[in-house]
């Protein structure tokens, strides 16, 4: 069955978003998936990045995002993880629209638009290590 | 990125492009610099040519629709590719932007 894996590891900038989110929708394509299917790819990853680059780090200081995909059989598993400053409440940042930056006109819909766009998303964090998100996509 | 056009006193504006976290202040600052207009009571946003947008555009209408409100003037959202109409329809903008059709004049 198809195995296959990357790991790719940028500077947290926004300019680094339309890249991340493209590297993967590319390696998946071997799992032919439908154009809406790489739609939902790529929106999934770019929320997730944004996180890292909006919330990660302190404001000022550089900090670098890991994204890897894993292909096992039919399934697409993405991790997207910064070394951050951590997510304090996370049940809280998943509720749709919370926000901790109101006043940056933010929706506080990434986790939910994860969640819809993928089959399965899982967020674990620690103030010490960062936060690290978990998808996966069956694309057979 | 943007295009826009008076016609009577609805202001069309095209967004194209990506729509993400990067790309958001320009835009954001466009719009603004656009929807400044005087005399104008409506406001279209065209979004057929606008290939990519994820929750930072949520953000970015949202905050244009408060500023319009507080002058009473209603935005609309035209043409929405697939999967940015996926994003919308999440977020539950439309009930405050409704989706209209719009063909007549392309820009």
């Amino acid at each position: 069955m198809a195995e296959n894996y990357m790991e790719l590891k940028v500077l947290s900038d926004s300019k680094n978003e339309a890249f991340a989110r493209n590297v993967v929708a590319a390696f998946c394509v071997e799992l032919n998936p439908t154009v809406d299917q790489i739609d939902d790819i790529k929106t999934a990853v770019s929320e997730a990045v944004t996180n890292c680059v909006v919330h990660g780090y302190a404001k000022g200081e550089p900090g670098e995002i890991t994204i890897k995909a894993h292909i096992q059989n039919a399934t697409l598993h993405i991790e997207v993880s910064d070394s951050g400053v951590g997510i304090a409440d996370i049940s809280e940042a998943l509720q749709p629209y919370f926000t901790t930056r109101p006043d940056e006109e933010r929706s506080g819909m990434g986790f939910t638009v994860m969640e819809t766009f993928m089959d399965s998303l899982e967020v674990t964090s620690d103030p010490r290590v960062g936060t690290t998100v978990r998808m996966t996509k069956c694309l057979g | 990125m943007i295009d826009h056009k008076l016609v009577g006193s609805t202001l069309y504006i095209g967004i194209r492009g990506e729509l993400d976290e990067n790309s958001a202040k320009g835009i954001r600052q466009r719009l603004d610099e656009l929807t400044e207009a005087p005399g104008m009571e409506k406001a279209v946003f065209e979004l057929s040519e606008l290939t990519f947008m994820d929750s930072t555009g949520i953000g970015v209408l949202l905050g244009r629709y408060n500023k319009l409100k507080a002058r009473g003037v209603p935005i609309f959202i035209a043409n929405p590719r697939g999967n940015i109409d996926r994003v919308l329809t999440l977020s539950g903008i439309y009930g405050i932007m409704p989706k209209i059709e719009y063909s007549h004049g392309k820009r």
